[in-house]
């Protein structure tokens, strides 16, 4: 029962990661467009307890950055006037998840703009910038994974169950795809398509796009599993008493394939995510001003911002606790089906 | 001889599909090199018109892949737009700066990941077992992209290491001992980057297939006969578990080509990856397609050695081909 | 008297693929010819590899063999499309020898029983209900055990179960394979009468299908030794245990020498 316990850590853990970004709204003080010419590049904000003087304070305050006399891109804290900081504040109005109106923020200051993980170039807020992003890349990747899984399903089903040419010609058809470079020809279709679309039509298309390169491996597997399911003898048996293809399809060689699924799932999302950031890195995916975790990093390839701006690193990071959780989520599935496997055949043996 | 053959003709084949593929794929999508041209209003309707005819993209699909393959038989790919040259000789110059990563890393990736995989399934579930473990699921979650962009950072903050490119400049004027030293220097970043995300899949499957040999009745009778534990290790266990790592290197050898695409553009390495992306931005459709398919030749390759390999390392393949010969 | 079930040249290949991809073909059934009246129980007698599940997958019209003819009820249901067969299925059920991988392990027993009557779609579900029901005690289960899962069964209990499905849409053949193979000595004695009993007041015709020599001349009125995809031996019991021509038939005597089943006929 551990491996069931273990199992619920990770998923509760990753629910909550997926929480945070789907209410971006509520954990940035700001939205991810609006510009402030005054802050370019603004280093992240320090929180502090202690002021000048030496006092305590309970609740944190920061000190405005202005920029130093001379520079362009040197900042100083104002110590004359600490700006407390306020929790659940009335802020700039968002919607949540897309759809409610709401104007209620995690934290936030009056007077000021802070910036808790710095500014762009544009005196855009890092912090909302990554939250928002996160919504991008993170829903690329579950769509991308999606398509993959269902042409990948689909495709293994009828290979697996059917068999004879049918299974010939698909799977040939599989090694042909994963013989290609994914990335390459990913990359190769993505820029033979209209460069400047907006937005919403770049972010479909390079969903739909990875999503149908991807099918092969899933359905390998799956076709694995469908023929092994086929063999079995209760599937015999059901035949045996007049059963269709489609009931015996749906009601006993489709519930084998849950766990399979489930555990692609969490591999391939993760190299959706990856593979949204790398188009828009490269400007092939989602472009400016919405933002993506991939196009946040696309500054770092300016010598200038390496040099000066570490803070433009940051997004960099945001993916890592997510990626981290799925692979614990992946492992803890395989060791949870592994597991349950043993279980049933000492059962029955 | 008859299954080097087969296989031959298998990967022969492959290449063909998958340049069929390529070329349907990126021939379907609508644009092309010229579609920025024909935005421009100062360039008229018909010298765009004209233009598509000398290079022959109004052709019909059957008729421009044939001609291709043409092309391609005579080692030119077809012809670049933007540089105005064939697209072979442009190619093999940034291949072979790719094959010079790639193979670099390889060989050091797998020079890491045997010794350490054996050392962890040696003392498994014991403290440096435990420490792998985690070092090497820390760097498979962290992705390449994030860890070449870090050490990128590093690099130029710390001044420690060039920031790009292959040579420095005034490259010729120094000894041969000192074009080998600036030679390692770029390359150090690049390999680091390439060797660190490959090295956890393959440290996991050596000590997997090592774990699973360690156990076997011949090793512990080996043993038994007083074999030092180095030899014990290498000349005996290892060979027994090599079959699933062979065909793991022949998949290595394509997922290096796959992250070195991304990292030679972070890195400002003049290989493949900076070229096909330039050229994906500017449409230059026969480069783009002579990239894929380069990189699908190496990785078919390398899935080829990897199967002569195991029909050369594994006793049962040879014998099983002998009887139905 | 019309034959229920005759067998005319059944052969079946199938062919393998080797690691290399060459094709290697192999004959589980090799010519076999035979025939069952109504209402007898053929016993079909072979060690491992002898064809005998191949076979018994054949009749119940589960695979196609590559040439031959089965003859049920006067139609070649070799002949037969996709579609028909699926009709005739019904009519000839199996008993497989693992009752594990035969009852699904997703189902409670009472999900495994109504199965048939649903897929067929004969009766509403409450009637259906009540004839599993009626089928598991008349097995030998009690009612308490409908909600439970198969896990929770023993083999005894779970080969019982499998009898009651194959019962359930009242076949004319029934097809046993090795389904006491799996058992408990003690255990296989009380299927076996079971059996017997369902065999009499179900007026069943059966093909009993074992390795075990004495289970055959037990449960048998005509015994069919198979050897390597054919049948090289017919007669009734006391004919093969008396006098086993074949090799293969003699082996498979030798074999029961030592059973604790008094074969009926001795």
């Amino acid at each position: 029962m551990t491996k069931r316990r273990e199992l619920a850590k990770w998923l509760v853990v990753l629910v909550a990661l997926h929480c945070v970004i789907a209410c971006a709204g509520f954990f940035a003080p700001y939205d991810p467009v609006t510009q402030d010419r005054e802050h370019p590049y603004a280093p992240p904000s320090r929180l502090h307890f202690l002021d000048t003087q030496g006092r305590v304070h309970l609740r944190p305050f920061f000190y405005p950055l202005r920029i130093r006399e001379g520079s362009f891109d040197q900042y100083q804290e104002d110590t004359a006037q600490p700006i407390p900081v306020k929790f659940f504040v009335d802020g700039a109005r968002y919607k949540l998840l897309g759809w409610i109106p709401c104007h209620l923020h995690l934290f936030g200051v009056d007077d000021a703009r802070v910036y808790l993980l710095g500014s762009d170039g544009y005196g855009r807020d890092q912090l909302a910038r990554i939250l928002y992003g996160g919504q991008v890349s993170l829903l690329a990747g579950w769509l991308g994974a999606g398509i993959t899984l269902s042409l990948g399903l689909g495709v293994g089903a009828v290979a697996g169950y059917y068999g004879g040419w049918r299974d010939e010609i698909l799977m040939r058809l599989a090694e042909l795809f994963l013989a290609l470079p994914w990335l390459y020809l990913l990359f190769g279709l993505r820029a033979f398509l209209p460069l400047s679309v907006s937005p919403l039509e770049a972010f479909l298309l390079i969903v739909v796009v990875s999503g149908t390169l991807g099918w092969a491996r899933p359905a390998r597997l799956v076709r694995g599993v469908v023929l092994s399911a086929k063999q079995r003898d209760f599937v015999r048996a059901a035949r045996g008493f007049g059963a269709s293809d489609s009931y015996l399809f749906r009601r006993h060689i489709l519930p084998e394939t849950s766990s399979l699924l489930l555990t692609q799932a969490t591999i391939l999302v993760p190299q959706f995510v990856l593979a949204e950031m790398t188009l828009s890195f490269l400007g092939l995916g989602v472009p400016e001003p919405v933002a993506s975790w991939g196009n946040l990093l696309a500054n770092l390839q300016q010598y200038s911002v390496l040099m000066s701006y570490w803070w433009m690193y940051l997004p960099a990071l945001a993916m890592v606790p997510f990626f981290l959780t799925y692979l614990g989520l992946a492992s803890a599935l395989q060791e949870w089906s592994d597991f349950s496997k043993i279980g049933a055949s000492r059962e029955q043996g | 001889m008859r299954f080097v053959s087969r296989r031959l003709i298998h990967a022969v084949l492959l290449i063909f599909g998958v340049s069929i593929l390529t070329f349907l794929f990126t021939s379907l999508a609508p644009g092309d090199y010229f579609a920025e041209m024909r935005l421009n209003p100062q360039i008229a309707p018909e010298t765009v018109i004209a233009l598509r005819a000398q290079y022959q993209l109004n052709r019909p699909l059957p008729v421009r892949y044939a001609r291709w393959v043409e092309s391609a038989l005579h080692g030119d790919l077809g012809f670049s737009f933007s540089y105005n040259s064939p697209v072979g000789p442009l190619l093999w110059v940034r291949a072979r700066n790719t094959l010079l990563l790639t193979v670099t890393a390889t060989l050091l990736a797998w020079g890491l990941a045997l010794p350490l995989g054996v050392w962890s399934a040696e003392r498994q579930g014991g403290l440096p077992d435990t420490l792998i473990s985690w070092t090497m699921a820390v760097l498979l979650v962290v992705p390449d992209l994030v860890l070449a962009l870090g050490l990128l950072l590093f690099a130029v903050r710390s001044g420690w290491f060039p920031t790009g490119g292959l040579a420095a400049v005034g490259f010729e004027s120094l000894s041969p001992l000192d074009k080998l030293r600036d030679l390692a220097l770029h390359m150090i970043l690049p390999v680091v980057v390439l060797v660190l995300t490959a090295l956890p899949v393959m440290v996991g499957h050596v000590r997997a297939a090592m774990a699973g040999v360690l156990d076997a009745p011949f090793l512990r009778a080996a043993r038994g006969h007083g074999i030092p534990r180095r030899r014990l290790l290498y000349r005996y266990a290892l060979p027994a578990a090599a079959n699933p790592l062979i065909s793991l290197f022949g998949f290595s050898i394509g997922a290096l080509l796959s992250s070195s695409l991304l990292i030679e553009v972070i890195m400002s390495w003049p290989g493949l990856g900076p070229l096909l992306v330039e050229a994906i931005l500017a449409r230059d459709l026969y480069v783009v397609i002579g990239g894929v398919l380069l990189s699908t030749l190496f990785l078919v390759a390398g899935n080829f050695v990897a199967d002569i390999l195991l029909f050369w390392a594994d006793p049962r393949i040879r014998t099983e081909a002998e009887a139905t010969r | 008297m019309q034959l229920l079930i005759h067998v005319e040249n059944l052969v079946k290949r199938y062919s393998r693929r080797t690691i290399l991809g060459s094709r290697e073909v192999v004959s589980a059934l090799n010519d076999v010819s035979f025939s069952v009246a109504p209402g007898r129980t053929l016993a079909l007698v072979g060690e491992s590899g002898s064809g005998k599940s191949t076979l018994a997958q054949c009749l119940a019209g589960l695979e196609r063999p590559t040439s031959g003819r089965i003859w049920f009820e006067g139609r070649d249901i070799v002949a037969l499309g996709e579609n028909q067969l699926r009709a005739v299925r019904p009519q000839t059920q199996l008993v497989f020898q693992d009752p594990a991988s035969s009852l699904s392990p997703r189902f409670t027993a009472l999900q495994i029983l109504m199965e048939p009557l649903t897929v067929q779609a004969r009766v509403g579900r409450r009637e259906a209900r009540e004839r599993a029901l009626t089928m598991m005690e008349r097995v030998g289960l009690s009612r308490d055990l409908a909600d439970r899962r198969t896990a929770e069964f023993s083999g005894g209990q779970r080969q019982r179960l499998a009898i009651a499905r194959a019962l359930s849409l009242a076949p004319k053949l029934l097809i046993v394979d090795e389904a006491l193979s799996a058992l408990d000595c003690s255990v296989q004695a009380q299927i076996a009468n079971l059996l017997q009993e369902l065999q009499s007041s179900f007026a069943l015709t059966s093909v009993f299908i074992t390795h075990d020599m004495a289970m055959a001349a037990h449960l048998g009125d005509e015994i069919a030794v198979m050897d390597r995809g054919r049948i090289v031996e017919q007669g009734s019991p006391e004919e093969v245990l008396r006098s086993p021509e074949h090799e293969a038939a003699r082996r498979l005597v030798a074999a029961t020498l030592g059973s604790s089943v008094t074969p009926r006929a001795l």
